[in-house]
């Protein structure tokens, strides 16, 4: 019985141990921001400043244009979600529930393309935006990103559809519906939960795309977090650390609100998260 | 379905499809926005792998074989970024994987605070790759906290590491922030593994004496082996895809020597304009993780039917 007792107490000190060496990074960024920018490089360096102060945060808020980079980017990454989710779902609503010629090669090649990386796709897709007058411009962004999340979301989905019994669709077809009654009466409500896990992770992706908006963003005020963040850091370089990760604390923000509560569907939805990038 | 089906033979299943021909219109959008955007460019990308591609009105491309891919195979930056990519894989993905599957085992044994060590966790999943970046970069700079704590503090050197300024450190530093970022996401999947796995198994074990030890390797490990390969595929694929830490804390500096595939591909599409040059190093690394991808499912050992994807 001793021993036992031991051994849990050693598994959450372990645990602990964990916590504090994948925590410390992130608390060197709040602690960063919480800390007046003139002893940035003050030594010795500490993890946690003496004197705690919000100025870094006061300038990022009012005195540039920092709150437009932030209505950009959820703009863009909520107009993706809604999309994307409406997109998948039906593509995924099709490929689960009815028959016709080529499907299995869709599906097939809906499958292939998740294996290679986004980012090779990058001069072609260059290319198609500069044709379709996408290029420098906010929306511009959505359907790439849309397509982007297609995939792994329709794969999501559709899973979670082939479990709805096919007798809520034929009772619809039975009282004169169509596959669109039945997509919004039966499909729509009952794969929520699926098509909530896989939009956390939509809007993630959307939310912190670094390179394809570097790529096609010019102007100043059509810039999105992380280039607005990552820009700043290379403008000023060394000394402005203290503005550039309040800006990163206040664009984790909402995806940890977001994290906290839907943590049970991040756990569902399993996959992605590390992934697209 | 039997029964339903037996109950109204007057609806025959090729009728059904006839009569819902509106879900034409539920396909479209999903089958426009894939062929537009992913397909064709996959197509275009092949093209212009063939090409001295040009970009811009008015230019004209011209067609020149294979040049593009025997550039690449004999450039020794190509090469050496391929390298670094592959090591960078063979370097996080099974440090991600044990290290996400150990805090997965300590997590499953525990009974209180569960839940706030796997949000703790899993922080560092949902930070962006350009924060983490810059984090790692301000701890890594040579003015840093890491530097003060080996230099001054413990005295285990006598002057500052230039961590991000060498090869070899800046490619480890990278490694360091790509292991810190996935282990959330591994503790997350094997946890849900090690829930399906069946407790009967470890009673049976524990009387027949076996320690705990050896119930993992002989119970646990099996019983997950599909969810290892699972992670093998989806973090061999995300090892392939990094670029922002290296964009943003190297930038392939010095001397292009910490370039990762993608760094480098990137450089030559948008730096050097070199377009058909980035084609054709794109489609040799598509091909690269595809036949990794396929030797990873050929290879791996496995006895269970494929669960991959399955919500639960």
């Amino acid at each position: 019985m001793r021993t036992a007792k031991r051994y849990k107490l050693l598994v959450y000190l372990l645990l602990l141990c964990g916590v504090v060496i994948t925590s410390t990074p992130m608390l060197y960024l709040v602690s960063t921001s919480l800390r007046p920018n003139g002893s940035l490089y003050e030594y010795p360096p500490k993890l946690w400043p003496n004197r705690i102060t919000l100025e870094n945060y006061h300038y990022v808020l009012f005195k540039v244009d920092f709150y437009r980079s932030f209505l950009n980017s959820l703009f863009v990454a909520l107009t993706t979600v809604v999309l994307s989710a409406l997109i998948a779902s039906s593509l995924a609503f099709c490929l689960a529930r009815f028959d016709f010629p080529g499907k299995k090669l869709l599906f097939a090649a809906i499958m292939a393309t998740m294996i290679i990386p986004g980012m090779t796709l990058i001069i072609p897709q260059f290319e198609l935006a500069v044709t379709l007058r996408l290029v420098n411009k906010l929306g511009g962004l959505i359907p790439f990103y849309t397509a982007w999340v297609l995939p792994f979301s329709t794969f999501m989905i559709k899973g979670y559809i082939e479990g709805i019994p096919v007798d809520f669709d034929e009772a619809i077809y039975m009282d004169g519906g169509n596959a669109f009654t039945v997509y919004r009466t039966i499909i729509l409500p009952l794969a929520s939960p699926a098509i909530a896990a896989v939009s956390i992770f939509n809007f993630l992706t959307a939310w912190e795309e670094y390179p394809w908006a570097l790529t096609v963003l010019n102007d100043l005020e059509k810039r999105t977090l992380p280039i607005t963040i990552s820009g700043f850091f290379g403008q000023h370089n060394f000394t402005l650390w203290g503005y550039v990760f309040a800006m990163s604390v206040i664009s984790l923000l909402p995806v940890i609100i977001c994290f906290l509560f839907f943590q049970k569907y991040f756990v569902s939805g399993l996959s992605s998260g590390g992934i697209n990038h | 379905m039997t029964q339903a089906v037996l109950k109204m033979p007057e609806i025959p299943k090729r009728k059904t499809i006839k009569v819902n021909y509106p879900f034409i219109f539920l396909l479209l959008p999903g089958l426009v926005v894939f062929l537009l955007f992913t397909v064709y460019p996959i197509v275009k990308l092949l093209v212009m792998s063939f090409f001295d591609w040009q970009i811009g009105f008015g230019q004209k491309s011209v067609f020149v074989g294979l040049k593009n891919y025997l550039q690449v195979i004999k450039d020794p930056i190509c090469r050496k970024a391929i390298s670094n990519t592959l090591i960078y894989a063979l370097v996080t993905v099974p440090s991600q994987i044990v290290i996400g599957l150990g805090v997965a085992v300590l997590i499953h044994s525990i009974k209180r605070f569960k839940i706030t060590f796997r949000v703790l966790y899993y922080l560092p999943v949902i930070t962006s790759w350009v924060i983490a970046a810059l984090v790692f970069k301000y701890i890594f700079n040579n003015e840093g906290f890491l530097n003060y704590v080996l230099t001054d503090l413990l005295r285990l050197t006598e002057n500052y590491i230039p961590w991000l300024d060498r090869p070899a450190t800046g490619l480890f530093v990278a490694q360091l922030l790509g292991i810190w970022k996935g282990i959330g996401w591994n503790m997350v999947v094997f946890l849900a593994a090690l829930q399906g796995v069946p407790p009967e198994l470890y009673e049976a074990a524990s009387i027949d004496g076996s320690g705990k030890i050896k119930q993992f390797f002989y119970i646990t490990l099996p019983m997950i082996k599909n969810t290892i390969l699972f992670a093998l595929v989806m973090l061999s694929i995300g090892a392939f895809n990094v670029f922002t830490s290296i964009q943003l804390m190297t930038g392939g500096k010095p001397a292009h020597q910490t370039e990762v595939a993608l760094t480098w591909m990137y450089y030559k599409a948008f730096e050097a304009r070199d377009f058909g040059y980035a084609a054709a190093l794109s489609y040799i690394l598509a091909m690269i993780i595809t036949l990794i991808t396929i030797m990873l499912f050929k290879y791996f050992p496995k006895d269970h039917a494929q669960r991959i994807g399955k919500l639960t």
